[in-house]
């Protein structure tokens, strides 16, 4: 049910069956429709990007101004984005793309707080074992980088007006859409009895702490515990162990009248939605992928879904995917059938592949993935 | 004067081992790629764009200014020309051609993504993948597959059946030359057919569409927009962008005709291809193709098909890696008793002239030389 949609090999991914509309494209002021024909982009871009690092004729592209360690082993992030990306609800994520080592690597960040006034936005990424975009930005990313910002999807986003009681659970860096929340009911002097339940392994590991307890002492109807399960709980707003039903009751009196919205790890989310499902008035959650595990058995079969003709299908593993879509009865172009025209190239949005002929494995989204040469390791998304 | 001194047969199972042996230089290669390539490809680009800007700018200096100042119409123009023509060289070759063969897909850059990159030609990209990149690439030099042979215009080899019409190529080459870019754009047209009557209007009219619009584009680009920036002072602009596009007809047209027309290039029959292995492929790649020798300059200006060879090979390896590559296929073609094809760019194109001016005429092939088709014991 929760799954991934861009096949995300970090943290920081969610993705669920979406209810929030997709922010549309702006409308080109006239003069730029006039002189599209006349430009390419490309070179558009390449001078007027000698002028200044963010400035394209339409591409979305955001600027690091600011960087502040968040954790221990975390980083929060101050973006300014260009005139081309339209913005993004509180509890919402974008796809940041950067460039590592000559690679382009996207993964998707929720914003931790609301859109500022000037336009900047936070994110706070936490470092991923192997994780190649969130080592990245924690050890390298400086000011004055320039990322690939995605539009902004999502619906952890709360309705125009916030009635009734709410319960925000959190696990590890699944708190930043939850505070992009919190900052926004703040800011409009909490409206509604709101806890946040913040899980971590360990107290270092917390973000947002020393704000999280200001706004407890400032506003009586927002709570927050942070909940360690590797460490003993010292302060009363502290507590220990795994989400289960006696803790919730615990810290949740009055939990049945609660609207929840939970984001976290696949077992965290799992977990939550298993106790509360039924319970709650409203439930929502958004779960990130774990990074998928590296395969190296290459026998039965994956879901292929086909992002254009809607269909989903059932391929087995180590096949040329190529063959194995044709024996479905498909037929996608191709060419030489031995990976050196490209004319069966097709985009892949999600999913772990293998380079048939060298045998290395494919992580990565990709828009041109030679179908004969490769064959699936995991669920793949191709546009097809 | 065959540079090609015995060719050794090889048996089908060494056929294989020599196949493996180049599939095995393409994995470790593959392994190599990364930064080193993305930041050279990065760099022609930054070149390709500082060129242009520098080009056009001193066609305007040399047409405006030379309006005032006399002597400047001349350097300034040259130079403006020049640089033009090397930006257009440049993009069409090493970013271009490199790029729509896949070669940076890896980088994920929608800039330098195989699928939508166009090039400042009027060619479609969309139709150079298909002709260049399918059949020319799969079926190199399989008379009656690979529409380069020729391109259905000239006679180079004694196997095409001669007319009385290839009686005039040699012109028809020198103009093919001048418009070589119009002669891509139209290649995947298939005129021929459409004047055999084997064409319904139609389908040409579907087909040109698109080709029409490109050339539409690049024709308002060269000659209208960019003249009309210099006002009344407009034909010195024109002309330079003439000229500078048939500077790189003319060097497209050299480079690519010595990679698969010189003295020792063979084609094959289609039978040939039945069941082919992948050593006999490689096989049929390296004696189709010929390589120019020179140095780095010589690399850059080819788009690195002054490594024909190796980019038939390698077609989805950056190119810029071709010429490190060539030392380690050159010792595994020695070792196989196999011609690696290469020569200096004066002789490979007098090669080239030479089969061009032979075949106006009717010939055979010859008997008694080594076999044309491709042989295994």
């Amino acid at each position: 049910m929760y799954k991934c949609i861009h096949g995300c090999a970090d943290g920081c991914t969610f993705a669920i069956m979406s209810t929030v509309k997709p922010i549309k494209p702006a409308r080109r002021s006239r003069l730029r429709r006039l002189a599209s024909p006349f430009v390419a982009p490309p070179v558009f871009d390449f001078w007027a990007q000698r002028l200044h690092p963010t400035w394209s004729w339409e591409r979305p592209l955001a600027r690091v101004v600011a960087r502040a360690p968040a954790a221990d082993n975390a980083v929060t992030l101050t973006l300014k984005p260009n005139r081309h990306w339209r913005g993004a609800a509180p509890g919402q994520h974008v796809n940041l793309t950067a460039d590592i080592d000559g690679v382009r690597i996207t993964r998707s960040y929720s914003l931790d707080a609301p859109v500022a006034a000037d336009g900047r936005i936070t994110v706070t990424v936490k470092g991923v074992e192997d994780g190649r975009m969130s080592r990245h930005l924690l050890a390298a990313a400086r000011r004055g980088d320039v990322f690939d910002i995605g539009p902004a999807f999502g619906d952890l986003v709360l309705p125009k007006t916030v009635d009734g009681a709410w319960l925000f659970l959190a696990a590890g860096s699944g708190v930043t859409p939850l505070m992009a929340l919190v900052r926004q009911l703040a800011g409009q002097g909490m409206p509604a009895p709101v806890t946040l339940i913040y899980w971590a392994r360990t107290r270092a590991e917390l973000c947002f702490v020393d704000e999280l307890r200001m706004l407890a002492a400032q506003h009586p109807s927002f709570d927050v515990r942070f909940v360690l399960t590797r460490e003993a709980a010292i302060t009363a707003d502290e507590a220990g162990g795994r989400i289960d039903r006696a803790l919730l009751d615990t810290l949740v009196p009055d939990l049945d009248l609660r609207q929840t919205y939970a984001c976290g790890p696949g077992g965290f989310v799992a977990t939550a939605t298993g106790l509360l499902e039924g319970r709650v008035p409203l439930l929502r959650s958004e779960a990130f992928t774990p990074p998928p595990r590296p395969q190296t058995d290459d026998s039965g079969m994956v879901e292929v879904r086909l992002a254009r003709s809607g269909r989903a299908l059932q391929l087995a593993r180590g096949v040329p995917l190529l063959e194995a879509l044709e024996a479905e009865g498909l037929k996608p172009k191709s060419g030489c059938r031995m990976g050196i025209c490209n004319t069966c190239a097709c985009g892949k949005s999600a999913g772990a592949t293998r380079d048939l002929r060298t045998g290395t494995a494919q992580p990565e989204a990709t828009s041109a993935l030679k179908l004969c040469i490769s064959s699936a390791v995991s669920d793949l998304v191709l546009d097809l | 004067m065959s540079k090609i001194s015995a060719t050794r047969r090889l048996s089908p199972q060494e056929l294989d081992a020599f196949g493996a042996e180049l599939d095995a230089l393409h994995t470790r290669t593959m392994a190599q790629v990364g930064k080193v390539d993305a930041d050279y490809i990065r760099r022609v680009v930054r070149w390709v764009r500082y060129c242009a800007v520098l080009g056009r700018g001193l066609l305007f200096v040399g047409a405006i200014g030379g309006a005032f100042v006399p002597w400047l119409l001349w350097p300034a123009c040259i130079a403006g020309v020049l640089f033009l023509a090397l930006a257009k060289i440049l993009e069409n070759m090493e970013v271009g051609h490199n790029v729509m063969h896949g070669q940076y897909d890896w980088m994920h850059d929608p800039e330098l993504d195989s699928k939508k990159y166009e090039w400042d030609i009027v060619a479609t990209g969309d139709n150079w993948r298909h002709s260049h990149n399918f059949r020319h690439h799969t079926y190199t030099n399989v008379r009656g597959m690979d529409d380069d042979i020729g391109y259905g215009l000239l006679r180079i080899f004694p196997e095409q059946r001669w007319r009385p019409f290839y009686l005039l190529q040699p012109v028809i080459a020198v103009v093919f030359a001048l418009y070589f870019q119009w002669g891509v754009a139209i290649q995947e047209l298939k005129l021929g057919r459409f004047f055999a009557g084997k064409m319904p209007k139609g389908k040409l009219a579907r087909d040109f569409a698109p080709v029409g619009r490109k050339m539409g584009r690049q024709l308002l680009k060269d000659y209208l927009i960019f003249p009309l920036l210099a006002g009344p002072f407009f034909l010195p602009v024109l002309l330079g962008n003439l000229v500078a596009n048939g500077i790189r007809n003319v060097w497209t047209y050299v480079v690519i005709f010595c990679g698969h027309f010189t003295a020792d290039v063979e084609t094959f029959p289609k039978d040939s291809i039945r069941n082919e292995s992948r050593g006999h492929w490689y096989m049929r790649q390296l004696r189709g193709s010929s390589n120019i020798g020179g140095g780095k300059v010589m690399n850059l200006l080819t788009g690195n098909l002054s490594h024909q060879i190796e980019h038939h090979f390698f077609p989805d390896v950056p190119a810029h890696r071709y010429a490190a590559l060539s030392v380690e296929v050159r010792e595994i073609c020695k070792r196989y008793g196999q011609p690696y094809n290469t020569g200096s760019l004066p002789r490979q194109f007098a090669e080239v002239s030479w089969r061009i001016l032979r075949h106006a005429f009717p010939s055979r092939p010859r008997r008694g030389a080594p076999a044309r088709e491709l042989q295994t014991a």
